[in-house]
Parts: C-alpha cells; structure tokens; sequence
C-alpha cells in the first residue's frame, strides 16, 4: 500500500504539468488520467457580492448600508474583499489555490426561480428559459461520457439526495456511507431477486448494495451528522478511481438576516474546501474545485438585511491545478444605468463557459463537443486561462 | 364510522392497509372515497395538540412575564410540543382512520411547503392543523389564503421583515420590500406560470405590512405600501381586502387550474400523467370555480386512478407509515418506545431515507416523483427501516399471511414466494416490507 501511495505521487509530480495547453493531446489525454474535477452545487443562490465584496466600486456602499454595517471584509486584491467568516480561506488565495469569477450566469434570464435556475445550472442548458434538457441530463455526465476510458467509477456524486448533474446516460456512482441490514444471506438474495425484477428499482438497488459492502469501515455513527465529513469522503474518492465528484451544499437563500445565515454558511463551505485540500494531500496539485450557483442576488440589499433574487452570480473556483489568487470575470460596474434592470449585477459571461475550458483542460475534451454535447448552444469564445 | 375501504383505496388514497382491519371488497369507489372528507375524524382529538389562538396565549403569555420579571403557573412547554408535533408528522398517518383525509392535508402542506427554521419551530402543526386540513374540502382560494396569512408561512418566507419602502416605517428607517413569499406564492403555490418580475414586485407592495396576531388577520399600518398596485394587470390599493381580492384572482386563473390538476394527477396516479386526466382536472377545477371536492372525484372515476398497477413509489413517510400499519403499530405513542435508541428514531430514520421531517431543503418541498426518493443510499435506508422494523416484530406473525393482507391480490407470486422463502419469520417480513412492491403505492 505505502509502495502504491509512493509511486502515485512520484508520479504526480512527474505530471506536474499536468493541465498545460502546451501538452500534445496525446500526452495530453495520458495526463487527463490524474486530473480531477470537483463540482459543488451551491443551491439557494450565494450572493457573490457579500462573498467577495467591490468595496472599489463607488456605488457598492450606498446599495449595501445595513449589511455592510455588520462586518469589515478581508482584502485581496485592492478592489475586492473577501466576507471575514472565509478567513479561514485566505492562506489558499495567498498560496494562489483560490480564485474568483464574478459577474457570471446561466443563460436562463426568463425568472429568478431557484428551481428552473438550479436545473438550467445542472443540466448546462442554453435557453433564456432555463430549466432542464429534453433528455433531464446534466452537463457533467455528458462530459464524462466523452472522457475516453472512462468507468462507471470515473465520476461520482456525493450525499443522500439525487444530484441531476450527474444523471444521465453514462454510467456514475453515488456514494455515501450506508448501513447493513444484518439480514442473512438468504434474506439478502431473496430481496435481490425482487429489486431486480423490477426496473425502477434494478439500478438503484445494485448500487445500494454495493455502497453497503464498500462502506462497511467509513459508516458514519448513526447520531453524527454527516455533513461535516462531506469533505473527507469526497477526497477518499478522488484519491481512489474518480475523477470527477460532485456535491450539492444548500443554505444559501438570505433573503433576511444575511449577516447572520452568512456567518454559518462561510465557515461551512470553507471547512468543505480545506477538508479536501487536506484529505487529497499531494493529489490536490492536480485538482480543480468549481463552486457554481443558480444566480446572484439583487445588487441592493433588501427590506430585512438581506438580499432577493438577483441575475449576475460568481464563482468560486479553488485547488492546485488553478491559477488562483485573483478575481477573474469582467466587471459591469454597479454603478447607475450599470445594473440589470436596476436591481441585479450584470452578467457578462456564461458561467458554463468557465466549466467548457476545464473540462477542457482538466480532460481533453473538444471544444466542438463542448460547444455541441456538454453545453449545447455555448460559445466557448477565449480561454479565460483560469489553470495552470 | 365510516365503512372499510378497499384494498386499493387505502393503498393509492391512503397510507396502506391496517393489520387486523377488514377491507372491503371492489377497486376504487369514489362516493366511498369522498365520504371521508365529510366524516368526523375520530382521531383529531388525540393528535391535534394546540390550535393557532392557544400558541397565541402561551406565547404572548411567556413574553410577558420574562419582559416584566414576573413568574406563574407553568405555561404548556413549547418546545416539548414541537417535538410531539414533529413525529406526529409520521404517527398520525400511521394511524389515521380517514387515509384519503390525511394525504391531502400533506399534499396540500407539501405544495405550501413551511419548514423548520428557529422562529417557525412551534407553528409547523398549527400549520397543518389550523391552515390546511379545515380547507382540503372546500375551495381553493380559502386554502390559499389561510396558507398565505398564517404565522408559519409568514415567517418561513421572511414576509414578515417586507416593508414597503413608501410606508412610515420605510421612509423612517429606510427599510424596503422583501419579494420571498410574493414570488414563491405565484410559482409555488398557486399559478407556476403566467406572470413576471414586475408582478412579483408588485405582489410584494401589496402584502407589505400582512401580519397575523392573536385578533387574526390584520395589517401592520406603519409598513404598508400606499398607492397603486398593478398585478397581472389589475390594480389593486392597500390591505387584507384587495389581498384576498387578489388571491381571489389568481385562484380563477386557468394557470392555477393547471398547476392544481398536474400536482393531483403526479402525485396520486402516476410521475408523469396522463394528459387527458390533466385537462379533465383542470376543466373541472374551473367550471366548479375552484371548489376542490369536485376535482377529487374527477380523480377518483378517472380510469387510471383504478387501474390495479401501481405506478407511484412511496415518499419515505408515506412508506414508513405504511409499514407500521402493516405490522399493527398504529396508535399508542408508547408503542414506539423501541425507536428510542439513539439512530433508531423515526426521525432519524425518515432524515436517511431522505426526509427529514418539516426540515424541506427548499420552499418547492418534498419531491412528488420516484427519482428524488431512489437514490443508494436513501434506498439502502429503507431497507434498514425494513429489518428493523421486521425484527421488531415480526417473531409472531406469519409473513405469507401479512402479505395478502397489505396486498391482497396485487402480490406477485414472485414476492409470495420469495416471502416464504425467507429463513424466519422476521426474515420474511423483511423482505415483505423491503420489496419494491410494498414501496409502491
């Protein structure tokens, strides 16, 4: 084992190279085999602008009175700072394994609806209507079906719930620690045969079983809550077969007492980042995290100290595959006749864009099957340059 | 008393079958059905714990003590009953005589979904109990409204921080509308489509200051928006008249009829219905002017409401209720003092099969289609539920003869056999309540 663990990360950092565009494609597609992709699905919409915070932008102040008011923000790079509850995150950005795109969206522009934007932002579909592709695939999935060699351990989703990213018509895995029933083998076998028989269950089944056996030794004690370990297993199966994890964090929707919900989520999602980092050890050099959401929030705060739906959003994109330690995205300005509609930060660029060119990078896949499978309808346009 | 229903009725309209009850003979009668919603539920008496008016009283009472340093009586404890409220959400179905009643008390509380959050803890039952169930049988627009006004919802959709940004507390203090309840009301709980940002907006000036107290409805004056509203281009002025004028409104749209009849169709005929019963819900939900009884028996007579296959999976409560009336745990609360262990809670249990009681992660509520139930390790959960429950009880009875009962003529040979097959009683059982074919409903 420690033989194995040694050769990998001699390996790796044989690789380190790993994500260059200068690479050929076919040392390239031989390299793709130790990158990773994790995509973490921020569901409630994040306000991008109390995250990382246009403190030079003049109109910022006055549109955010109540909420700046409740905390001094952390500076990054003269322009923007970063919310304080992150502070556990600054030692990435310094070390350049944290960065920021903000003023991205979806196209989906008909509504500010969690529900049609969260499925637009998971199924990668390119209609101002958002909402889900005919198919109800997700642009993850799609991708993984283009990584050449790539098994139905290749990518896995993370948690309890069903995770629309991922589904699809390539094979993936769901993981989550699970019980045993203690039922003999009998018992088993019989339970089998009827799952089997039936096809809404058959699949599901298979895997259910699968988790119980692979999981025996991480099962989470029954009165822990596992969100807090979410990191770590991520990591367990990044270091294994998978390439690319996905995972959902909710909580995100403060329309009332932001500062408050903001002080809980921050800490939350920075621990998520770091037990990554850590859990990955050597392996995160080769890894990049995408922190997307459904949409920004309104770029005025509200009535209640918080935020309502809004349009521009921002990402978070972390690892040691990144080019971290800056902000990236064009800046619309916040500023009068600035806003969308008078209320909510302008996109200026198409959030899948940013996730085209790492699978792009991380994977080798085409720009043409980006454009036409993964993102339907996508331009692409100039590598934002955001790895390494 | 109301007669027995049929094996199918308390299947696809109820939470399953109780062991021990006769059933009667037949497929889906709709008068049968129906009756219930008229019939005395002789289990209100045990399970509803403190109407709206009485949390008033403790409240206000409690509040004022700790303000004026004064102490008294005991006052009822709050937070002991949200507890007891909390699990009822399981226990009450699980023992629930009137089936079809207590299904549409839970639809109708999914589609207006509140969930837990510090202030709303000890509103969730009265929610169900004071909002939703005396409205399931009358018309829409009074469900609407008193979802839209109670406590619970006002604070889950933060309405109750919304000022209007004319109104004197506005201009005072610079405070402003807060659009969460206006926006979710139009695609959640009512129309879905149909309607734009400017009248999302505008719905918010409008319910700016809606408050409830222990005098009922009212508006708080100093944070209501004067001047002209325009929704769905009509306009409206200030207070609880012209809201209710405006739920009035979009009840009668033909998007609510639609919505209506989607939402009754997918969750008790199949995830993705048939159109003709669709239309044929929503024509009848306009032409009985939003009155919902009607709608419920277009449902029942339609053919694929009587179909015997059963198309739909059943979400984690209406599954663990269904087991524990298949194996006779249906009443005393004491019964269920075997899930005290720490991990055997029910609560616990239904948070791994993917539903943490009254904890929804979002205003949509909980899914109404197989997929958002059946992942691995929320299925690998039931089956644990399964064993459990099966080892629990299941020493004494005969598994074979559990499953004509909870199936009657709908078990496979398939799932008889494997039911015998198993190498005990308990194991038998097992494999009853963890087949695909007792999760379907």
């Amino acid at each position: 084992m420690n033989q194995l663990l040694l050769s990998r990360r001699a390996f790796l950092i044989g690789c380190s190279a790993a994500a260059s565009p200068l690479l050929t494609p076919v040392s390239f597609a031989q390299a793709s085999g130790e990158n990773r992709l994790v995509v973490i699905l921020l569901r409630g919409a994040m306000d991008g602008l109390d995250v990382v915070r246009p403190v030079g932008d003049r109109a910022y102040e006055a549109l955010r009175p109540r909420l700046l008011a409740e905390s001094r923000g952390l500076p990054l790079d003269g322009f923007f700072e970063l919310h304080p509850a992150a502070a556990d995150l600054m030692p990435l950005w310094t070390a350049g394994q944290l960065g920021f795109v903000q003023a991205v969206a979806t196209p989906y522009r008909a509504g500010r609806s969690h529900f049609v934007a969260q499925d637009a932002l998971e199924a990668g579909s390119g209609g101002r209507e958002g909402g889900m592709t005919p198919a109800r695939d997700g642009w993850l999935n799609r991708a993984v079906g283009l990584i050449p060699g790539a098994t139905p351990h290749t990518a896995v989703s993370i948690g309890r719930d069903p995770l629309m990213i991922l589904d699809g018509d390539a094979p993936t895995a769901h993981w989550f620690p699970s019980e045993d029933t203690g039922l003999s083998a009998q018992g088993q076998a019989l339970l089998t045969a009827l799952h089997e028989a039936d096809p809404l269950f058959a699949a599901t089944f298979a895997q259910a079983q699968d988790l119980t056996r692979a999981t025996a030794s991480d099962r989470i004690p029954r009165h822990t809550k596992a969100m807090s370990q979410l990191g770590t297993y991520v990591a367990d199966r990044l270091r294994e077969d998978a390439r690319i994890a996905s995972f959902s964090l909710g909580g995100w929707d403060t329309h009332q007492a932001q500062a408050r919900t903001m002080a809980e989520q921050m800490p939350m999602l920075a621990s998520t980042l770091l037990a990554i980092q850590s859990g990955l050890g050597p392996v995160w050099g080769t890894t990049l995290v995408l922190a997307m959401t459904e949409f920004g929030r309104t770029a005025r705060e509200n009535g209640s100290a918080g935020t309502d739906h809004g349009t521009g959003g921002m990402m978070i994109a972390a690892g040691g595959a990144l080019r971290g330690g800056r902000v990236y995205g064009i800046w619309p300005g916040l500023g009068e006749g600035q806003l969308l509609a008078e209320r909510d930060l302008m996109p200026t660029a198409d959030v899948r864009a940013y996730a085209g060119w790492a699978l792009r990078s991380l994977f080798g896949i085409e720009a043409q099957a980006l454009e036409q499978a993964v993102f339907p309808g996508l331009d692409l346009g100039t590598d934002p340059g955001i790895l390494l | 008393m109301t007669e027995p229903a049929s094996l199918l009725e308390e299947i696809r309209f109820g939470y399953g079958p109780r062991a021990g009850w006769s059933l009667a003979p037949g497929g889906v009668e709709p008068d049968r059905v129906m009756a219930q919603l008229s019939a005395p539920d002789p289990d209100a008496a045990v399970w509803n714990t403190m109407g709206m008016a009485d949390r008033f009283a403790v409240l206000i009472e409690a509040k004022r003590r700790k303000v004026e340093g004064v102490t008294g009586p005991p006052l009822p404890d709050m937070r002991a009953l949200a507890r007891r409220d909390e699990i009822a959400f399981v226990t009450r179905p699980a023992s629930a005589r009137l089936g079809f009643v207590e299904r549409l008390v839970n639809l109708w509380a999914n589609r207006m979904t509140v969930a837990i959050t510090p202030g709303s803890l000890v509103w969730i039952a009265s929610f169900r109990d004071d909002a939703i169930r005396p409205h399931i049988a009358g018309r829409f627009a009074d469900l609407l409204k008193a979802s839209l006004w109670h406590p619970a919802m006002l604070i889950y959709l933060t309405q109750n921080s919304s000022v209007g940004p004319n109104s004197e507390i506005g201009l005072r203090r610079g405070r402003g509308l807060n659009e969460n309840l206006a926006r979710e009301f139009l695609e959640l709980h009512s129309m879905g489509a149909g309607y734009d940002q400017a009248d999302v907006t505008e719905l918010a000036r409008l319910l700016a200051g809606m408050a409830q107290d222990e005098t009922g409805r009212r508006m708080a004056r100093r944070a209501v928006e004067p001047g002209i509203k325009t929704i769905l281009g009509e306009t409206y002025g200030e207070g609880i008249h012209e809201i209710d004028r405006l739920v009035e409104t979009v009840a009668a749209r033909p998007e609510t009829a639609q919505s209506v009849a989607v939402m009754l169709a997918r969750h008790f005929v199949q995830d993705d219905p048939p159109a003709d019963l669709v239309d044929d819900l929503a024509r009848t939900y306009l032409r009985a002017d939003g009155y919902l009884p009607p709608v419920y028996r277009a449902l029942l007579a339609h053919p694929a409401a009587r179909q015997p296959a059963l198309a739909k999976l059943r979400s984690p409560q209406e599954y663990m209720a269904a087991s524990l009336r298949a194996v006779g745990l249906t009443g005393d609360p004491q019964e269920y003092k075997a899930f005290q262990r720490r991990g055997t809670r029910l609560g616990e249990v239904m948070a791994r099969m993917g539903q943490p009681i009254y904890r929804t992660r979002q205003p949509d509520g909980w899914p109404e289609t197989a997929p958002g139930w059946l992942t691995p390790p929320m299925l690998a959960s039931r089956l644990d539920w399964a064993a459990d429950l099966a080892q629990l009880t299941g020493d004494r009875a005969d598994p074979v003869a559990q499953t004509r009962a909870v199936l009657g003529e709908l078990a496979s040979p398939l799932l008889l056999g494997a039911v015998a097959g198993a190498e005990q009683r308990w194991e038998g059982l097992a494999v009853l309540l963890g087949s695909p074919e007792f999760m379907r409903r």
